[in-house]
């Protein structure tokens, strides 16, 4: 797992209060919202905040950021291209 | 803003309509209201009997009206509902007579989503504090 990557899923942990789960149970490619991890939309404003202060990247385009909200390896991707930039 | 305005842009009406002046309003950054309690309130019927008193859960209510007015859209016809409740601390109790003051300001949003802050106040003393998400479940591009 790459170090972004393994910080992402602690991110998501930490942030919307996954009591009991390790980052090695989140699959990469399982969809967080719906089946999968079971996010709601409230949690998509949670992980809003989180990207912003742990990683300094702002959502700000609405429909890229439902985009990278797919999985993990999406999220991680669209943080690292951001983070970069 | 009060009166028939008010009621142009929120939704709710009698027994619940709980916003009676916007003294300041920005859209998208701060909004001052004032709700006035009277002793004729329907609630204070039962509570209490001997002890009119204003539930909790109405200035949660009254702030999230409050926080409709920092959309600059009207909301009337559009379904907005709470979705979230965060932080909620009651410091304070409010009687017949008070005049309350609602101050919210955002603090978040994405994809029809809003948090806001609010305190409820009356002469200076704090008597609510509160964290709020509003879900606006007309907005187009929906929630993930």
């Amino acid at each position: 797992m790459s170090d972004l990557k393994a910080e992402v899923k602690s991110m998501i942990i930490e942030r919307l209060k996954l009591e009991g789960m390790t980052p090695e149970q989140i699959d990469d490619t399982a969809p967080l919202f719906g089946e999968g991890l079971g996010l709601d939309s409230i949690d998509a404003l949670e992980l809003v905040l989180g990207i912003e202060q742990h990683f300094g990247v702002k959502i700000e385009d609405e429909a890229a950021g439902l985009q990278a909200f797919k999985n993990v390896e999406s999220l991680t991707a669209f943080i690292a291209e951001h983070r970069a930039a | 803003m009060n009166g028939e305005a008010i009621k142009a842009h929120l939704p709710h009406r009698y027994p619940f309509l709980l916003v009676d002046r916007v003294l300041e309003r920005e859209p998208g950054i701060r909004v001052v209201a004032e709700k006035l309690l009277t002793v004729n309130e329907p609630y204070f019927q039962g509570h209490f009997a001997d002890n009119p008193l204003l539930p909790g859960v109405l200035m949660l209510e009254m702030l999230a009206q409050a926080g409709g007015f920092l959309e600059t859209e009207p909301l009337a016809g559009k379904a907005i509902f709470l979705a979230q409740v965060l932080d909620a601390r009651f410091k304070g109790a409010a009687f017949p007579g008070d005049k309350l003051r609602l101050e919210v300001i955002p603090d978040a949003s994405f994809a029809g989503l809003m948090r806001i802050k609010g305190t409820v106040s009356c002469e200076g003393r704090v008597l609510c504090t509160a964290k709020l998400l509003l879900k606006n479940i007309a907005n187009p591009k929906g929630a993930a």
